[in-house]
């Protein structure tokens, strides 16, 4: 099943490989990504599409665990945000 | 001031006493901070067994545990540590130097990205890039170690930014309290306690490291609900108490497995159905709803869903659900299976048998003893032999199984906490993983007591060999040991072998009235297994037992 997300987060080096590595880990592929960082390069928006048979809260979860991440929200391709998770 | 010096500072705000690490070139600067400024620093003889030495250190106090490593291979051989307190959420920082800033990416020697590497192993990792940034860094490496659930928490620090000047400052980072739980969620989990007929309460480490052994322990006193606990949770609550049933899961108590099957009711306080407690979890308390309570949202309908999931401090959350119950059949049923189920210690012939050995230890140690284990059938042993009063007193590898873990976990306990008896359980596979640290305890003389349950196996992959492998004994037969005895005298450390029944008392005696370090080597038989056992892919009360 594909799940769109988006993930904010204070801009590190690391933040990338951090988010990707928690996907992959708990089992969703990662079918399609664009990140954006805002003028000042404190900010990181990741939008996500993740495939999985997995349940998607397993995944916000985890992702809203993360130190630097500021919120997680779940969209689908015709919706503005529904859950804000964070 | 430069960095290092910057650095250390920066751990004694944080009260830091003692570290543990091993230097090396990329770390040189903080071992020179460490040589004059009243830190006690214990020289380790591996980075892995300072990173385990660590965690004892955490887990026999309840504070932080601190160890530091250069980079390259100092950094790498923490990695297993950090993954151990991970998987524990034990709260540790480890510290780690770095190749200059300008060489970071250029293959320099000892380089390796370490922060890559901590990202699977650690709650949370820094690269530090600025030296005015140090302060920060470390003050909330430490608020991230010991907040919420707690973990490992890496630092790693290039070597220009370490001899780089800094202004010293007093740096904090302010700790965040975790949320009140919801009145609508503490109202639906009173309503199920009303409800339930069989209720039973499934402890794990959480309840220790929120430090609500207090409020578990009036929890229990005004519901009288029987309760059961996971590997970690042992010693939360006293044996003795009003309807204890022990551990739950694969070498759990018969009373305990049965138990969880016929609960109508799973209160769950800081344990995360992990699959050595649930068996097939398809199968695991069928019958039960469940009130799931944890600091960790991600743990709440991660594996089993729950009926009412609490996010929350368990010590805030407890006394909310404390509450009188109807259940006095349920509670003399649970009662009468544990005294059916008791363990018996009446065992054949003259060889030393393992789980009696361990009861009389457990009868014979003086009170606050610190065990702490290796990985295998004595750990297992451990678990269901001896009787613990705190939590802290029982150091175990749980989620991780680091074999390796008992002997460095007993020097960071005994460095903690001097006046208590310090023993290391171990078996002779684990043994020989950290076997170096036995230069540790002759370094600080620390009286620290081994005792080696040797049967000259791998004995629980042997085990499973044997059950599951139709007796296909792959490298696991060890009859090629060293001798131990004289391996710990080449340490200074006096010690002995036992062989019978007989010999265990009095060796015993000797080993805990040693003023120094002392190794008790016992041989027991091959054939000896842990039971009872949930084989694979079964429920908690298809246990396997002897024949």
């Amino acid at each position: 099943m594909l799940h769109h997300l988006t993930v904010t987060a204070q801009h590190s080096p690391e933040l990338l490989e951090r988010v990707l590595r928690v996907m992959r880990h708990r089992g969703f592929s990662v079918q399609n990504m664009q990140m954006n960082l805002d003028s000042d390069n404190q900010q990181v928006e990741l939008h996500v599409a993740v495939a999985s048979e997995r349940a998607i809260a397993l995944l916000t979860a985890q992702l809203t665990k993360l130190i630097g991440v500021t919120a997680v929200s779940l969209t689908d391709r015709t919706a503005e945000p529904k859950l804000a998770v964070v | 001031m430069n960095g290092a010096h910057f650095v250390v500072k920066a751990l004694q705000q944080q009260g830091v006493k003692q570290v543990f690490g091993y230097p090396g070139g990329a770390i040189m600067p903080v071992y020179d901070a460490l040589y004059d400024c009243g830190v006690d620093h214990l020289l380790c003889r591996h980075e892995q067994g300072a990173a385990m030495a660590a965690i004892g250190y955490a887990r026999s106090t309840g504070g932080v545990g601190v160890c530091i490593a250069t980079s390259g291979p100092g950094a790498t051989n923490l990695i297993t540590g950090l993954a151990d307190a991970l998987l524990d959420s034990v709260p540790i920082v480890a510290i780690t130097g770095q190749v200059a800033s300008p060489l970071i990416g250029t293959d320099a020697f000892q380089e390796v990205d370490v922060l890559g590497m901590s990202l699977s192993c650690t709650k949370h990792s820094f690269m530090v890039q600025r030296a005015e940034d140090l302060g920060s860094v470390i003050a909330q490496a430490f608020e991230v170690a010991r907040s919420g659930r707690p973990g490992p928490v890496l630092v790693d620090i290039p070597k220009d930014i370490q001899l780089a000047a800094v202004e010293h400052a007093c740096i904090t980072h302010s700790v965040s309290e975790p949320d009140a739980p919801e009145l609508s969620d503490i109202t639906a989990a009173r309503e199920l306690l009303g409800q339930a007929k069989k209720p039973l309460l499934y402890v794990g480490g959480g309840v220790t490291l929120a430090h609500a052994e207090a409020e578990l322990r009036d929890f229990l006193a005004k519901t009288k609900m029987p309760s059961m606990t996971t590997l970690k949770g042992i010693g939360t609550i006293a044996p003795e108490q009003y309807a204890f049933l022990g551990m739950v899961g694969m070498h759990g108590t018969k009373a305990a497995n049965f138990a969880v099957q016929e609960a109508d009711l799973l209160v769950v306080a800081g344990a995360r159905f992990d699959d050595r407690v649930t068996g097939k979890l398809d199968e695991f308390a069928v019958n039960a709803k469940v009130i799931h309570l944890d600091i960790d949202a991600a743990e709440l309908g991660k594996l089993r869903k729950a009926d009412v999931a609490i996010a929350a401090d368990l010590k805030q959350v407890l006394p909310q659900l404390a509450m009188p119950l109807d259940i006095d059949d349920w509670q003399q049923h649970t009662i009468a299976m544990r005294q059916e189920y008791h363990w018996r210690y009446d065992h054949p012939g003259e060889a030393i048998y393992a789980p009696l050995l361990l009861k009389q230890l457990s009868d014979m140690a003086p009170k606050n003893t610190v065990v702490a284990c290796d990985v295998g059938q004595h750990q297992m042993w451990v678990a269901q032999h001896i009787e613990f009063d705190s939590p802290h007193d029982h150091l175990s590898s749980s989620g991780l199984g680091t074999m390796g873990f008992g002997v460095p976990a007993a020097v960071g306990a005994q460095v903690a906490r001097p006046h208590d008896t310090v023993i290391a359980v171990s078996g002779d596979g684990s043994f020989m993983m950290n076997v170096q640290e036995l230069g540790t305890i002759k370094r600080r003389k620390l009286p620290v007591k081994i005792l080696l349950i040797d049967n000259q196996r791998l004995g629980m992959v042997r085990q499973w060999q044997q059950l599951f492998f139709e007796g296909r004994y792959s490298e696991t037969i060890l009859t090629d040991n060293p001798d131990f005895v004289a391996l710990a005298a080449a340490f200074d450390i006096p010690g002995e072998t036992i062989v019978v029944k007989e010999q265990v008392q009095p060796a015993l005696e000797r080993m805990l009235n040693s003023k120094g370090a002392y190794i008790l080597h016992v041989a027991i038989s091959e054939e000896e297994n842990v039971w009872p056992l949930v084989p694979p892919g079964a429920a908690n009360d298809k246990m396997m037992e002897e024949c």
